[in-house]
């Protein structure tokens, strides 16, 4: 079995990455503290509290913003690396679910090894397309609107008020904050506990090369030593 | 009588400076002491004239019998304040008095003499009109807060707070200045039936005055509108069919969270600085909530309603919103278990990941 590294994350995707990162976990506990202002103090004053969640949604909106920018016009494989293919969500998808729950387990490696042009397994896929096309755009633009309320009343009244516009902005952040756990565990799954941390850091991915491997892409892709 | 007065100071909002210098068309010398006892037959005399706008010489001399009747100060008669009044009215020209809003307000005085308002608005009418002067739940928070913009300029009033105060024009739009300018013990709700514009939609602050509201409900008594069982109490679920009745395009429930009671020394609380005060879990500012509704008099009455409208209960105020604070326990619990299920791959795949670590041990 050899090695080599694949230059996965390209410089722009790794600054949207952490910045998107330290963003959503600010948001995540600044908005905690706004919710439950007798429970979590961390931010300090409820105004601080409220100044860091909207100068952090703020930047987390920018943030999306770049991603998309960067990944539909200048990278232009938005549809390629986030919308997985029809024919992704029938074997493939069901073997990286059988490779989590069980041949993980086992001790196998994953069936799937990431190139530049082809970054996520069905399953990252399917996620980040829930994710990145619709929870983190829907809450941005909730965020937004409860930035601006004065603007959008109308609309707001149209849908049922503010109140319903805050449980909307508040179960999709939840949804978010789930994700995030859920994510940040995966990327422990590596060869070693940072394996897939480091990447996301230096651009460059180690990856053992087997024989036979079924996914063939990685030959495709640019190496080094 | 002691407890009579007692009741007196409990109920009356305001301190009130008889600032009118009425003329009284009567024939008998005045009596300078009270007169509990006819006052309503003494009042009516006085209106007479003062009622009728060809009879006064200027429109602040003249009283809307309505609003005056209502009022705590029209059951002591208008000569208990008006009284160095003469047989010889209106003849005798501008009649002095020798009754100050002092005599019967003077806790109140003396705690607004503490104030900064009383160095530069010595006087009470400046505020109050005696002969309008209502409990706190029988005027409206907007004509609370016009009060106060007599004399302060709401711009330079937003940007003063604007300087710490997020989202300033809802805050302002949704209290009056006495709910954080004075040591209120405890808040209310009050919710408002206003006006909106059909066409475009635009909600409009003004409230919907009686006529309007009387027009609409036609023979019906206004309280109907959203009271429609007339039990003289408003449930959410009534408020949710007034929202959704297309018969009130036309109109929105604006709430405000406005004082209980007030204090003329206009202090700022020190829990006005803390956000949480109202911003937390139920907090106890959200927990009454008042229908108010106009009379004809111009008066308002306020009806109880259901508890939990301003925190718990979806659309039933869709206008008027706590942000962090009116939290539905059902979203809530929805929240967690999302949350709940995020923990599923860390602690439960992490659990067998740990117990299976022997099975990925490199060789």
């Amino acid at each position: 079995m050899e090695s080599k590294f694949v230059y996965l994350q390209p410089t722009p995707v790794r600054i949207w990455h952490w910045l998107n990162a330290f963003g959503i976990v600010t948001l995540c506990i600044s908005g905690a503290q706004i919710r439950f202002p007798e429970f979590v103090t961390i931010c300090g004053s409820y105004r601080s509290a409220i100044l860091l969640h909207n100068t952090a949604g703020i930047v987390v909106a920018l943030s999306f913003s770049f991603w998309f920018f960067y990944y539909k016009w200048v990278s232009g494989a938005l549809t390629s690396i986030y919308v997985p293919k029809m024919n992704e969500l029938s074997y493939p998808l069901l073997r990286q679910v059988f490779f989590y729950f069980y041949s993980y387990f086992k001790g196998a490696s994953s069936p799937f090894h990431a190139t530049p042009d082809s970054k996520f397994n069905p399953m990252q896929k399917s996620a980040y397309l829930a994710i990145m096309f619709v929870i983190v755009p829907f809450v941005s633009l909730s965020g937004i609107a409860l930035l601006n309320i004065g603007p959008v009343r109308q609309i707001l009244l149209m849908v049922g008020g503010l109140q319903i516009l805050v449980i909307v902005h508040f179960l999709l952040a939840c949804i978010l904050g789930a994700f995030l756990m859920t994510h940040v565990y995966l990327a422990t799954l590596g060869s070693t506990p940072l394996a897939y941390f480091k990447p996301m850091w230096t651009g460059w991915e180690k990856v053992d090369h087997h024989h036979g491997t079924e996914h063939g892409t990685e030959e495709e892709s640019g190496t080094v030593a | 009588m002691k407890s009579f007065y007692q009741n007196f100071y409990k109920n009356v909002f305001t301190v009130s400076v008889l600032a009118l210098c009425c003329i009284f068309p009567q024939t008998g010398q005045a009596d300078p002491g009270f007169s509990f006892g006819n006052a309503s037959s003494d009042n009516q005399a006085c209106l007479v004239c003062h009622a009728d706008i060809d009879k006064v010489k200027s429109d602040k001399d003249l009283l809307n019998p309505g609003q005056f009747n209502h009022t705590t100060h029209a059951k002591f008669g208008c000569k208990t304040c008006h009284d160095t009044v003469t047989a010889d009215h209106p003849k005798e020209g501008k009649v002095t008095r020798t009754t100050t809003c002092t005599n019967c307000h003077s806790d109140i005085a003396a705690e607004y003499a503490t104030s900064k308002h009383s160095l530069n608005v010595p006087n009470c009418s400046a505020c109050h009109n005696p002969h309008k002067v209502q409990k706190p739940d029988e005027i409206s928070a907007l004509t609370m807060t016009a009060t106060c913009m007599n004399c302060h300029n709401y711009n330079k009033i937003k940007s003063t707070h604007a300087q710490w105060l997020p989202q300033t024009d809802l805050h302002l739009g949704a209290i009056t200045c006495v709910t954080c300018h004075t040591k209120a013990k405890n808040y209310v709700v009050s919710v408002y039936v206003a006006r909106r514009n059909v066409k475009t939609n635009a909600s409009n602050p003004v409230i919907a005055d009686y006529s309007y509201l009387s027009k609409k409900i036609g023979s019906q008594d206004i309280q109907y509108l959203v009271d429609r069982n007339r039990d003289d109490y408003i449930s959410i679920e009534e408020l949710k069919e007034f929202n959704n009745n297309s018969a009130n395009k036309d109109l929105y429930l604006k709430a405000i969270l406005t004082p209980t009671e007030t204090s003329h020394a206009f202090q700022i609380s020190d829990k006005s600085w803390n956000c949480t005060f109202c911003h937390a879990s139920g907090p106890s500012s959200a927990q009454l909530t008042k229908m108010v509704l106009p009379n004809k008099d111009g008066t308002f009455t306020g009806f109880d309603v259901e508890k939990g409208t301003s925190i718990t209960s979806l659309n039933a105020i869709p206008n008027f919103y706590m942000m962090g604070s009116s939290r539905n326990s059902l979203v809530n619990t929805i929240g967690g278990m999302v949350l709940a299920g995020g923990l599923i791959m860390p602690v439960g795949h992490g659990f067998i990941r740990f117990l299976t670590r022997r099975n990925r041990r490199k060789e």
